[in-house]
């Protein structure tokens, strides 16, 4: 057992003597020594410690950032030609971005990868644009007469197209987005009598506001905007001539159909005309003669029509009183 | 010998520390209120305030924190301490709304039923008749409360019926207990509000099932007035 | 210390309410008490507006004859009999539809009044006072009480003999007729009314042209299967006699809304819900509260509790539906609205007479008045156990 151990540490001390000679040879390449002609070969136990000499980096001298020589005056477009990722040495401003640790200012601009990050605008400088614009300024015609104000601008054209388009550094100019189209158009701009307005508002729905009284058609279905807005165009045109159209189903309406209540198709006027001709049967010829007979027939589509509340129920009782001919004493 | 004395060092030790768990505990048990010790018991009756600010007492605990009063405690004029407790009394199982309202329709019920007595009366009579219900069941509650009571007493191996003074709670307790249990034994169609207001006008008059049994009580005292010296021998 | 400064506050208050509550009550003379409550007035033919916010008494036996069989609510009908009196806050809703009255041309159609309002706050007691007005300028009534009741609470249905379809209340009918009877009896039988066509009620039962309408009531009374059809031919009997002017006629229902529901307690052969609009006593009160007559007036209250289905406002229109709304109109809306402080203080004058309050400083009717909303029914049920 012994044996074996004192064998194995022969056996890693040839190996740890193995190691030196194998620099040495590396070492010894450049002048290689005769083996047969010396007489005996020494064996090197011990030997000598190779000096471990460490590789010397040489720095590259780094020149001052550029920023520091600009002058103040300097033409910053020809310094900041075109898109570019930020530059710390080119940029004169001292910045600081990203999140810093506690009772430390945000980390400079130096090294900083927050500032690279993030698209910039240093080449949409006011010069740069004044020069693009001079530059572009030989492309333009003149503005057409007639035009001059917004309002004008919305009565000669009262259809508005939004789209969006996207500008960013990813590698795609494609944007899905910037496929959608808005159109928008001012109901009161497309001239429709009473049926037609009824119809395009049942048809549209919650595609009109009441407030701004502006339909807004949006379409996003098709893979371009191009094919979108032809889209939104045709559902337009299809809307105002669809609601142009009388059906004859539409004549067969009934009160319980209609939203709204119309005093002239109701029992109300009926009841009130018979009143009015007791004791004979009622002509439908001459209701309008009936004293206070507006005042009770808009008293009465307000009960309906705006909700029923004490101003409308007063509103509606003042409006029987003057019918009636009574007046209240107490 | 020193093992032992070590252990009872011990012991001692661990004696000290339950002595002052314990006391710990005594006092949470003493004290299961929200509010610490400093704060004071207020008043919400507006007489009893006013006589605080009369007297300056209002000026020397103006600074210390006052419990609030219970959600069923009114500064209100219509608000009576002996009406609560019996509303408190007539309650089964904390419901509360009811036990209140089976006590307001006793009260209007009491009130109809003195009303019509007082209008059909004569003018002398009128003026005898008590209208208010809450008077008469003051009155009621007063002409029930027992003065004795029988406390069971084991000496030499026999049970002893003892006649034995009652506190001033606890004979207000049994009066509004009988009074109760009175309105209670009725027929079935009969609700508890008819009851109740008979049985509360007829013990403000001294009349009654309640009052008949404080009675008994009183005469089963007097029977028993030879075991009264068992209360201290 | 808030707690307590309030508190306080409140305090100084009372006690000055109290001397004065005190001085009050020296004044006070037990043989005649000056009762600046209460008017003398107790023909309400002759109420104006100068007897508004004061009390007048309904004799015992007027409100006997008009109210026994119902009309009078049920915590009312308990104050009538504590107090020993039947009396009644003149207000402003009937003082106005008493001087509507007055003023409308009886040749026209009659005028419709309804009257609306929260719980509580007076309706039916409004309705009461009108009924006596009614009775007193000698007016046939034609007076329910609560519709609802039929429809909630039928207590017997058959199938109707004339109308296909539609459901008979044999009982509620002819309690119904008892109703009538006893509050226009002496009225039917000093006008003389009589039936003007010849009505064949079964093979040997007919009624003929010129029977008093009295008997036939009488015969509707004891045979109650006819009950029903025999007040859809007494109401157009009484239009009739209306429109001749023979008699004039005032039409009073509580829970008119009830007529419009959908809802009731009535099944029919199938077990299938019956609505109001089938059973037959509906067509006999809709048919009265037509404009096709004269000489009459309608004064009908509508009231949530009187519909299941329809509660979400008090307001005439939604109450009565569309249905309903177009039945009536044109109609009168008379807004019944809680106590003002003028009434509250005399209400609270009159309980103090009647002792159902006692020894109540000013404070405390503040903080009733305050707890009730000056609610007419709040209030008096604040005040029951006091």
């Amino acid at each position: 057992m012994s044996l074996f151990i004192r064998l194995c540490e022969k056996n890693t001390r040839i190996i740890l003597t193995k190691i030196p000679n194998v620099t040495a040879s590396f070492a010894t390449t450049a002048k290689p020594v005769d083996i047969e002609s010396t007489e005996f070969r020494v064996l090197n136990l011990k030997s000598k410690k190779v000096e471990n000499t460490r590789k010397k980096t040489r720095r590259v001298e780094v020149p001052p950032p550029r920023a520091n020589q600009m002058a103040v005056d300097q033409d910053w477009p020809s310094v900041w030609p075109g898109p570019k990722t930020f530059h710390p040495a080119v940029v004169p401003i001292p910045i600081r971005q990203g999140y810093s640790l506690r009772d430390q200012p945000p980390p400079d601009k130096y090294g900083n990868t927050e500032l690279m990050k993030i698209p910039n605008f240093l080449h949409l400088s006011p010069p740069a644009v004044q020069r693009h614009c001079e530059a572009l300024k030989k492309f333009c015609t003149e503005w057409p007469v007639g035009l001059e104000t917004e309002d004008k601008c919305r009565k000669h054209f009262p259809l508005e197209v939004i789209t969006s388009d996207y500008c960013y550094s990813s590698p795609t100019i494609r944007e899905p987005l910037s496929r959608i189209v808005t159109l928008r158009v001012k109901l009161s701009s497309l001239s429709l009598n009473a049926h037609a307005k009824d119809k395009i508002l049942r048809l549209v729905k919650d595609k009109y506001s009441p407030e701004t009284d502006f339909i807004t058609i949006t379409a996003d279905r098709c893979p371009t905007k191009k094919q979108n807005l032809e889209y939104a165009e045709y559902l337009l045109t299809a809307l105002f001539h669809e609601s142009w159209r009388v059906e004859d189903w539409e004549s067969e309406k009934a009160e319980a159909d209609m939203e709204y209540y119309d005093w002239d198709k109701n029992k109300s006027r009926t009841n009130l005309l018979t009143l009015h001709a007791w004791p004979n049967s009622p002509t439908d010829t001459d209701w309008e003669c009936i004293p206070h007979v507006e005042e009770y027939k808009i008293a009465v589509s307000d009960l309906f029509n705006t909700g029923e509340d004490l101003h409308t129920v007063n509103k509606y009782k003042e409006a029987v009183k003057n019918v009636l001919n009574l007046k209240c004493e107490a | 010998m020193a093992i032992f004395r070590t252990l009872l060092r011990q012991v001692t030790f661990q004696k000290v520390l339950l002595g002052t768990k314990r006391s710990g505990v005594i006092s949470l048990t003493n004290n299961y209120s929200l509010f610490p010790s400093t704060f004071i018991k207020g008043t919400f009756i507006p007489s009893e305030q006013n006589k605080l600010k009369e007297s300056g007492e209002l000026q020397k605990i103006a600074h210390i924190p006052i419990k609030p009063a219970f959600n069923d405690e009114t500064s209100s004029e219509f608000y009576d301490p002996i009406v609560r407790k019996f509303t408190n009394y007539i309650m089964r199982k904390g419901k509360k709304v009811l036990a209140r309202n089976l006590l307001e329709k006793t009260f209007e019920n009491v009130k109809r039923i003195q009303l019509e007595k007082y209008n059909s009366s004569s003018f002398e009579a009128q003026t005898e008749i008590e209208l208010n219900p809450t008077v008469i069941l003051h009155q009621a509650l007063a002409n029930c409360k027992p003065v004795l009571e029988l406390m069971p007493m084991r000496r030499g191996g026999v049970r002893y019926q003892v006649p034995v003074p009652i506190r001033e709670s606890r004979s207000a307790f049994l009066a509004a207990r009988w009074i109760i249990e009175a309105a209670k034994d009725k027929e079935r169609t009969i609700h508890l509000p008819e009851k109740l207001a008979w049985e509360l006008i007829e013990a403000s008059k001294n009349q009654g099932r309640a009052v008949r049994r404080k009675q008994e009580l009183h005469k089963q005292c007097e029977a028993n007035r030879a075991y009264a010296h068992y209360r201290w021998s | 210390m808030v707690f307590y400064t309030q508190s306080l506050l409140r305090r100084i208050t009372s006690g000055h309410v109290r001397m004065f509550g005190t001085a009050l009550e020296a004044i006070k003379v037990p043989e005649e008490p000056p009762q600046t409550f209460r008017t003398i007035e107790n023909n309400p033919a002759n109420h104006t507006i100068d007897h508004m916010n004061r009390f007048y008494t309904i004799a015992p036996e007027i409100q006997k004859q008009l109210f026994q069989h119902g009309g009078l609510t049920k915590f009312f009908q308990k104050q009538v009999k504590t107090f020993a009196e039947c009396s009644i806050l003149i207000r402003q809703p009937a003082i106005e539809i008493i001087s509507y009255i007055r003023q409308s041309d009886y040749s026209k159609p009659p005028n419709k009044y309804v009257l609306y309002g929260e719980f509580g706050v007076g309706k039916s007691t409004t309705l009461v006072h009108l009924i006596h007005y009614a009775f007193a300028t000698r007016k046939i009534l034609i007076h329910v009480p609560w519709a609802q009741n039929w429809f909630s609470r039928p207590r017997e249905t058959a199938n109707s003999i004339v109308h296909e379809g539609n459901i008979d209340l044999p009982i509620d009918a002819a309690a119904w007729l008892v109703h009538f009877k006893n509050q226009n009896h002496y009225l039917l039988s000093e006008l003389d009314l009589r039936v003007t066509k010849d009505y064949a009620w079964s093979h040997r039962e007919t009624t003929s042209n010129g029977t008093p309408l009295l008997e036939m009531i009488n015969f509707g009374i004891n045979r109650i299967k006819f009950a029903s059809e025999i007040i859809n031919v007494l109401i157009n009997e009484l239009k009739e006699a209306s429109r001749d002017g023979k008699c004039s006629t005032m039409v009073a229902i509580d829970g008119y809304n009830a007529f419009f529901s959908e809802y009731s307690a009535i099944r029919d052969d199938n077990k299938k819900v019956v609505p109001p609009s089938r059973v037959s006593l509906t067509h006999a009160f809709l048919n009265i509260t037509k404009s096709d007559w004269c000489n009459g007036i309608i004064v009908v209250a509508v009231d949530i509790l009187a519909t299941k289905d329809r509660r979400e406002s008090y307001l005439p229109r939604f109450l009565l539906n569309k249905e309903g709304f177009e039945h009536m109109d044109p109609f009168l809306p008379v807004h019944v609205k809680n106590y003002t402080t003028d009434e509250f203080e005399i209400i609270a004058e009159y309980y103090k007479n009647r002792k159902w309050i006692r020894d109540i400083s000013k404070q405390g009717l503040r903080e009733l008045q305050l707890l009730s909303q000056n609610n007419p029914y709040k209030f008096m049920e604040y005040c029951t156990p006091l």
